[in-house]
């Protein structure tokens, strides 16, 4: 079963999120509300696959990308954001992030998203 | 699907509740350190969630407002409007206008936002020149907008109490001035006697509806009670709740909360499986939970519905044996109902290994004396392999209740409806004295009948209740009442009528006699004492056994 670890601050985002993709038979390993558990979650699970929400309380989507990314270079990001963040979307892409998902999303897309980037293999 | 939908709106709403009072805290800040970033950067977090939640689940009011407020704080962050008084009046209104927004998503009478407060937010967003002019609009629009006051009140529901208390008192006394009026034969005084009879009986369903709230209130806290048990316990549960429409008592609901969180979690831990069991007795890996709440006429009906083992009734016959409930004699010849009933006895639970959620040391006993206490009553019905029902019997209403009128020895009795099963009137004959009480067959049901009068008015010494010579007359007027799966059939000495009684307490030092409810006047001023169901049952038992 793939392991996943939900970022965002929402709790209502967080919780549609966790319904559509354990449904979907993946395991949440984590939730974190913010930036700095994100990081510890990261580390501390490392999950196959992260969703990351672009505004955060404490740092930026991009600084807690970046941080993961200094940690695990290999760990597979997918962002979360809302239309009207396309600059941000397009730097943490160039950041390593594998792909993204706009909000409000649906179920399909979600899956769609996150079942892409889990069967991509990871770079040599 | 239903349970999920209502999970994330309430989810929502609680959230947006959260992120509202957090945008008038940091408002009022930046009001006075307009250049603080730091809450800028938390005001745009805020706006920005509730833009987002409320687009994906559908509140698009909620996040048009909010996507203009959050362009509005982007023109103040970028210098390009002035956080000037004029504005921070609007984006205070806009806010307020979210806050509106959201306590209103459940209600279908709110209209549309304020055009005049929805132009101004358009006015800062869009329209840089001359926005200050515009603006000055926007006091005259709040001033008028402050006057409207809600229709919706909140009321104590000890003042509701109070009503309930008073209306019934007026109950009695109009059922005495209509009886005088009968007795005088005065026209004008049954004339009015009779209209004041409506009119009570308008002000006491009034009062009654005011007190009612959807069952829904409580049905859905259970999806995410169920989640958590359900995730401790290691299984997989469906909950399916119906009828959260169904209106009840706000007292009575809050009296049964607890009960039925007892039921749920005791169905996902004692009576669901784990998946592995499920798949090995080909159920199918996921338990099933159903809550329904339906109206019965004047009564609720609450079911709690599993999939699971069901209860396993020579496990509960060991269990009272070992706990000495009954004697192992005993045991061999009770029927399943019987079984079930044991149950409800205090100190009793099959509980083999104690949980963080359903070994409390509470039994059955504690909910069977929760519904005694509001006058309901509650059944169980269990399949081994298949499941088990529990379903709950609750009066809409605590303070006025339908009741059957009856003498015995010369004094006026009722019995609340609710425990009333049927009336019967059987010969002499039909009643056989077997083992030192009588017994009738109802239909191809034994039920064990009681003489009321020999019960009640004998001295201990010269009671039997055994013996059919002690009853007066030919045909014997019965009426069958039920309690925890029980039946027993009460012998009277005459039967009156059906009526709406309001019971009241009864008073020192007569509150210690607990096989009364309470009492009642009736019409001709006569007092008119309330059998209490579950405590005659027990007394009976008691001097059938002693």
């Amino acid at each position: 079963m793939k392991r996943i670890l939900i970022v965002d601050d929402s709790f209502y985002m967080r919780t549609m999120l966790k319904n559509m993709l354990s449904d979907a038979g993946y395991e949440i390993v984590g939730e974190a509300p913010n930036g700095q558990t994100a990081l510890e979650l990261a580390k501390e699970t490392k999950p196959d696959l992260i969703t990351l929400d672009v505004i955060l309380p404490d740092n930026t989507g991009l600084e807690v990308l970046k941080g993961i990314r200094a940690e695990q270079p290999d760990q597979k990001v997918v962002i979360v954001s809302a239309v009207g963040q396309e600059v941000i979307v397009n730097e943490a892409l160039e950041n390593g992030a594998k792909s993204y998902i706009v909000k409000p999303f649906s179920e399909e897309k979600v899956l769609e998203v996150v079942s892409q980037v889990l069967a991509e293999e990871p770079k040599q | 699907m239903k349970s999920r939908e209502q999970e994330y709106k309430e989810i929502f709403i609680a959230e947006a509740l959260e992120y509202f009072d957090g945008l008038n805290r940091h408002i009022s800040t930046l009001e006075k350190e307009p250049d603080n970033d730091e809450t800028l950067a938390e005001i745009f977090r805020l706006l920005h969630n509730l833009k987002a939640n409320s687009k994906a689940i559908g509140y698009l009011q909620i996040s048009d407002v909010s996507h203009k407020l959050e362009t509005a704080f982007s023109l103040i962050r970028n210098k390009e409007l002035n956080f000037s008084d004029e504005v921070v009046k609007v984006l205070f209104d806009g806010i307020d206008l979210l806050g509106e927004l959201i306590h209103n998503v459940d209600n279908p009478n709110y209209g549309e936002p304020d055009p005049v407060l929805l132009r101004n937010l358009d006015i800062i967003v869009e329209n840089l020149s001359d926005s200050t002019i515009e603006l000055t609009k926007v006091q005259k629009y709040n001033t008028s907008k402050n006057l409207a006051l809600s229709d919706l009140i909140y009321i104590q529901i000890r003042k509701l109490d109070h009503m309930m208390n008073l209306v019934g008192e007026l109950m009695i006394d109009r059922d005495r001035v209509l009886s005088i009026s009968r007795e005088l034969n005065h026209d004008e005084l049954k004339s009015v006697s009779s209209h004041l009879y409506r009119i009570t009986e308008d002000l006491q369903y009034s009062v009654m509806d005011a007190r009612l709230v959807n069952i829904g209130s409580l049905f859905n806290k259970f999806p995410r009670i169920v989640r958590d048990v359900a995730s401790a316990e290691g299984k997989d549960v469906n909950l399916v709740l119906t009828g959260q429409d169904i209106q009840i008592d706000r007292n009575i609901l809050q009296i049964m909360a607890d009960s039925l969180l007892h039921l749920v979690r005791n169905a996902i831990t004692h009576g669901l499986e784990k998946p592995e069991e499920r798949l090995a007795k080909s159920k199918g890996s996921t338990g099933h939970l159903k809550l329904t709440a339906q109206s019965d006429r004047e009564n609720v009906l609450i079911r709690l519905e599993d999939d699971g083992r069901g209860i396993d009734l020579r496990q509960v016959k060991r269990s009272a044996i070992e706990k000495q409930l009954i004697s192992a004699e005993a045991a061999k010849s009770m029927a399943d109902n019987e079984v079930l009933s044991l149950l409800f006895e205090p100190g009793f639970s099959t509980a083999k290994e104690v949980t963080e959620y359903s070994g409390r040391g509470v039994g059955l006993d504690v909910v069977k004396n929760a519904i005694d206490s509001i006058g309901g009553r509650i059944n169980v019905h269990t399949e081994k392999g298949i499941g088990t029902t529990f379903t709950l019997q609750l009066p809409s209403s605590i303070a006025v209740k339908g009741a059957l009128l009856f003498e015995v020895g010369n004094i006026y009795f009722a019995i609340p409806l609710i425990h009333t099963d049927q009336v019967v009137a059987l010969d002499k004959d039909e009643l056989h004295e077997v083992g030192g009480v009588l017994i009738a067959d109802l239909k191809g049901e034994t039920v064990t009948v009681v003489y009321l009068s020999e019960l009640l008015n004998t001295p201990e010494a010269e009671m039997d209740l055994g013996d059919k010579s002690r009853l007066n007359g030919q045909v014997q007027n019965i009426i069958i009442v039920s309690y925890n799966n029980r039946k027993l059939g009460l012998i009277v000495d005459k039967l009156y009528r059906q009526q709406d009684i309001v019971v009241k307490p009864l008073s020192k030092p007569l509150d210690q006699i607990d096989i009364y409810g309470g009492v009642t006047l009736l019409g001709t001023g006569k007092v008119c004492l309330v059998l209490d169901v579950p405590a005659i049952t027990r007394y009976f038992i008691q001097k059938k056994q002693g």
